[in-house]
């Protein structure tokens, strides 16, 4: 076997940086302005003509006002709530289901193994998007069933991670003195496996929220996101924002929610990447 | 290599009959076909129709046939009262035959829409990997030619917020800059003659191509870093020969194995990025159509569609395959 030179990209993985607190910071800053959001003094982000129509940014309103003259920074906020929630329950399904998968595919190997390993092999060879659009096309679309759906599509790539993972631990010595001693097959996963998986699945968390963040915003602009009007996520602002009429008169009312989506989805990202080589997972699915 | 083929083509037949099902059965199960067909007709209950006890509606408004027959008719026809494996494997035949059914919409055979949308999309998917590959390759080259330096250490950023970006912001964003701001390329797709066709599908690939190149850039690199610290690079560099010529004639080759790997795999993000890109530029491709034919319920269109690209996604993976046990004979053993 030849040696590999390690290749890095010039940072210590051993420290986590100000980059990586900026951008954790950013992300906390987003979540608890979503989950605070009724409570802040903001204007209602459904209530039309608040201001006049397509206003430009300005002191009274920060982002501006869109066609029907609402407030853009107050639906920017309320936004999150959706996009943050749907990326956030999809990733927590992809995880359970995915993870659990993943794991009685690593640990019982032989047929197991090799049913669970089709099934993900036929769930990533559907393009994802074209899954998701079967599912919420023909069901009522809720912030559960959205994200529900989204989840699938996370299930095959975490899955494969977790099996990866299992298949490492459970060769190692501890699993062997568990059983030695034992334990039964569910108690070796639950207790002896699931706390060495956790760790690389962890890493990715932020990484699939990107993602499913990202799907729900393309999902919106194939008119199947989360229904009504209620229902105010970024992707959805991004759509009504990006008719050519829209962006000739008033671009602001697509660019704020665009900036909002690609700071987080960005901050996901680095903080995802900055965990995942500070635990030094190597394995990357997504 | 015979063997590695055979058993790939079977994978691959295995795989496009588990994904129809698939997209057949949730269809089906999950959306009402009936209704799709006959509208509000499929609510009737036929039963009662014919006890008498309720009204046929059809009849009072002077139709020759009445609601029940119609409902009967749709039911034979679309083979609705089959149970569900069978109808699947009746549609599977009728696909063998090259019969993708009508559209209900329409009565438009499938197969005709998608010899019409098809060439669009197949352009743009091309387009988008020419575009990625062509800027991913010299950019890749450039930034392990002198790793870790500054135009290294800045591309690596770069690549990393390229690759943050979701695709419809990016064509969102291209289209209200050079199409609506500077009008350098249409803001929807034109019609017209080849050169029209072509400059229309500029912007959206690279709406495609551009994050993906980002992607490709980082393997590259990282693989070329790796090749550049062999010895027969050494060996090269020790009998005096241009870095230029190391670069290209030694050192790209054996590193593009992980950007062929990860080629068939971005080809499926390619596909679900089109969808959206031809909603945001207006291409009559697949993707369009297939969210119109969602939209309208329309089954026999949907299953067409996905039936063609997730045979095709399939398809570019097993190519790739191919292609990378052709390079490195080791896969075949594996």
């Amino acid at each position: 076997m030849k040696a590999k030179a390690k290749v890095t990209d010039g940072v210590s993985a051993r420290r986590l940086g100000f980059g990586f607190w900026l951008a954790a910071g950013w992300v906390l800053f987003i979540t608890l302005a979503a989950l605070l959001a009724p409570l802040l003094p903001l204007t209602d982000p459904t209530d039309v003509g608040v201001g006049g129509p397509r206003l430009s940014p300005s002191g009274d309103w920060l982002f501006g006002t869109d066609a029907l003259g609402r407030d853009v920074f107050s639906r920017t906020i309320h936004g999150a709530r959706v996009s943050l929630a749907v990326g956030g329950f999809a990733i927590g399904f992809g995880m359970i289901f995915g993870g659990g998968l993943g794991m009685l595919a690593g640990f019982f190997r032989g047929r197991v193994d090799h049913v669970i390993g089709f099934a993900f092999f036929v769930l990533l060879s559907f393009p994802a998007l074209v899954l998701a659009i079967l599912i919420t096309a023909t069901l009522e679309r809720s912030l559960l069933v959205v994200s529900f759906t989204l989840g699938i599509l996370a299930i095959a790539p975490v899955g494969r991670l977790a099996r990866a993972a299992t298949l490492v631990y459970a060769e190692r010595e501890f699993v062997a003195a568990a059983r030695v001693l034992g334990a039964r097959s569910g108690r070796i996963m639950v207790r002896e496996l699931l706390p060495n998986v956790a760790i690389p699945m962890g890493a990715l968390t932020l990484l699939g929220m990107a993602v499913t963040v990202v799907a729900e915003g393309a999902l919106a602009f194939l008119g199947l996101s989360v229904a009504g009007d209620e229902a105010i996520s970024w992707g959805k602002m991004i759509v009504d924002g990006s008719g050519v009429r829209d962006l000739q008169q008033s671009p602001h009312v697509a660019m704020f929610p665009i900036a909002t989506m690609f700071s987080t989805v960005l901050a996901l990202n680095f903080v995802g990447d900055r965990i995942r080589e500070y635990f030094d997972v190597r394995e990357l699915a997504f | 290599m015979v063997r590695f083929i055979a058993k790939r083509i079977a994978l691959l037949m295995l795989v496009v009959a588990a994904v129809t099902f698939l997209a057949f059965a949730a269809l089906n199960i999950l959306g009402d076909p009936l209704t799709n067909v006959v509208g509000p007709l499929a609510e009737i209950d036929c039963d009662a129709v014919e006890a008498g006890s309720a009204e046929d509606r059809s009849t009072t408004l002077n139709n020759s046939k009445g609601d029940c027959e119609i409902v009967a008719e749709a039911r034979a026809t679309y083979h609705l009262d089959q149970p569900l494996g069978v109808r699947y494997f009746l549609w599977l035949a009728d696909l063998a035959r090259g019969d993708f059914g009508t559209s209900f919409q329409n009565d438009q055979p499938v197969s005709e829409v998608i010899r019409e949308k098809l060439p669009e999309s197949l352009m743009l998917l091309m387009m988008a990997q020419v575009v990625a590959l062509g800027i991913a390759i010299p950019w890749g080259v450039a930034s392990a030619y002198r790793a870790n330096r500054p135009f290294d250490r800045a591309s690596t950023i770069g690549s990393f917020g390229l690759l943050s970006v979701p695709n419809f912001a990016l064509g969102v964003v291209l289209l209200y800059l050079l199409a609506l701001r500077w009008q350098v390329f249409p803001s929807t797709f034109e019609d017209g003659n080849a050169w029209q066709r072509f400059t229309s599908l500029v912007l959206p690939a690279f709406t495609l191509g551009l994050p993906l190149a980002a992607g490709y850039q980082r393997l590259l690199r990282t693989d070329l870093i790796t090749t550049l610290q062999e010895d027969y690079v050494h060996m090269a560099r020790a009998k005096g020969m241009t870095p230029g010529r190391i670069m290209f004639r030694h050192a790209l080759r054996p590193s593009l194995f992980s950007v062929v790997t990860v080629f068939g795999v971005h080809t499926g993000t390619l596909i679900g990025g089109s969808l959206v890109v031809e909603r945001i530029f207006g291409i009559p491709g697949i993707g369009s159509e297939i969210v119109t034919a969602v939209v309208r319920d329309d089954f026999p269109v949907v299953l067409g569609m996905v039936v063609v690209i997730a045979v095709g996604f399939v398809f570019v993976n097993f190519l790739v395959d191919l292609v990378y046990s052709w390079l490195d004979p080791r896969v075949r053993a594996a």
